[in-house]
């Protein structure tokens, strides 16, 4: 059903042109970060050829090999392209049955999106925005007895972005149409 | 196709792309209440540049790898235990081979001791090689730290006089060195220097140009960063 969904929605270059810019962006965004500042700093610095204005960014990406585990990376590159395909997906449902857009998995995916920012950076000492947000709430010790460090909530954006591109995909191939009263 | 229905897709990409700048933004405040002002958000951007500069000026009393005098400072707050630190080591060894007098890498002392307990001692064992020892000996018993532990809290304490054994200093004033806890305030003072800075990871690192500019550097980047960085540190010359 997923398969056939996933056809029905990508043989349109048009949704897999949103799935990739989609996917892109986000994995770029878990990449970049740890280093908004510095790439703001770079961009505006009139010091900074264009060229370096442009090199930077694009060597950062190179931190999903560095500055990460192996789960970390692998759950971020995950929800990078199960983001995009929801969201193609999602944007499929909702051109052909608006009505019905509701009831579609939209909610789980962006909880799942939600989820996997949170993990993001947990792998890396300190954490990112996990550790922020605990710190702020007097509880970063947390991380501690989370038994993969943080990298829980990696692991759930990824698995709630899966059950939402399966709650939209049934939706795509059951017509939301009216019974027949027999 | 109504027109209408064509505004989905787009309208779509900008909901996602709010939601996750929301959730970067309100991260990086640590603000619970998600409300704020576009004169508290510069006011909050602007508190994180001025950060930069409570780092603490680089003197005779840091541990500098290359010259003092080199036009660029990479000033590294670091963990022992942080496999990240690890394996950020090897790239700043390669920036120095690249770099020589160019590049001055000053190392500061940030253990997170909540989730890496064991870094605290190892930080202040650094300190204890460079009593006995001197700049010379705390380089060599930092790159032999980072060669043997295996990070995340797992190194062995008594790796520590073994370490200091095979970089050639006396075990039994190492140990008394260690034992008394008189280098602990340093390590202190560095870790309180690099959350003052805004440093809330490891390894987190503030690339200092000739003319004074400085460039955030949060985790274990590559070396064509740390190199574009140095590149541009280097025009403000």
């Amino acid at each position: 059903m997923v398969i056939r969904a996933l056809y029905k929605v990508f043989r349109n270059p048009a949704y897999v042109a949103l799935s990739l810019f989609t996917g892109a962006v986000v994995f770029a965004f878990a990449v970049w970060l740890p280093n908004i500042r510095l790439i703001a700093a770079v961009l505006g610095s009139p010091e900074a050829s264009f060229a370096q204005k442009l090199a930077l960014p694009i060597s950062l990406l190179g931190s999903i090999a560095t500055n990460f585990t192996l789960l970390s990376a692998s759950y971020t590159v995950a929800i990078a392209v199960l983001f995009g395909i929801n969201l193609a997906m999602v944007a499929y449902f909702v051109r052909h049955r608006v009505a019905a857009a509701r009831q579609s998995g939209i909610a789980v995916g962006f909880l799942g999106l939600g989820s996997g920012i949170l993990g993001t950076g947990c792998a890396a000492c300190g954490s990112f925005l996990l550790m922020n947000g605990l710190t702020f709430a007097g509880a970063s010790g947390a991380l501690v007895f989370l038994p993969l460090g943080g990298a829980e909530f990696g692991v759930l954006g990824t698995v709630l972005l899966a059950v939402s591109i399966y709650l939209t995909a049934k939706r795509i191939q059951n017509p939301a149409v009216c019974g027949v009263n027999r | 196709m109504t027109s209408q229905n064509n505004l989905f897709i787009p309208l779509a990409i900008v909901i996602a792309g709010a939601l996750i700048a929301g959730a970067v933004y309100l991260g990086q405040r640590g603000d619970a209440s998600g409300v704020t002002s576009p004169t508290e958000a510069w006011q909050e951007e602007a508190r994180l540049a001025a950060a930069l500069e409570n780092m603490a000026p680089v003197t005779a009393a840091d541990h500098i790898r290359g010259s003092t005098e080199a036009p660029v400072k990479i000033v590294e707050y670091s963990d022992f235990e942080c496999p990240f630190c690890k394996s950020f080591h090897p790239t700043m060894q390669r920036v120095m081979e690249e770099y020589g007098d160019r590049v001055a890498w000053v190392y500061r002392h940030f253990p997170l001791d909540q989730i890496h307990p064991k870094a605290d001692k190892e930080a202040e064992a650094t300190e204890c090689a460079n009593e006995l020892g001197g700049t010379d000996a705390f380089w060599k018993y930092t790159d032999r730290l980072f060669e043997v532990t295996p990070s995340n809290n797992n190194l062995d304490p008594a790796e520590l006089p073994r370490i200091a054994q095979y970089i050639g200093l006396a075990t039994q004033q190492f140990n008394e060195c260690l034992s008394s806890g008189r280098h602990a305030q340093h390590v202190e003072d560095d870790t309180q220097n690099a959350l003052a800075t805004g440093g809330n990871g490891t390894p987190w690192s503030i690339i200092v140009a000739a003319d004074g500019t400085k460039y955030p550097l949060s985790g274990a980047q590559p070396y064509e960063s740390l190199k574009q960085l140095i590149e541009l540190a280097l025009k403000g010359k």
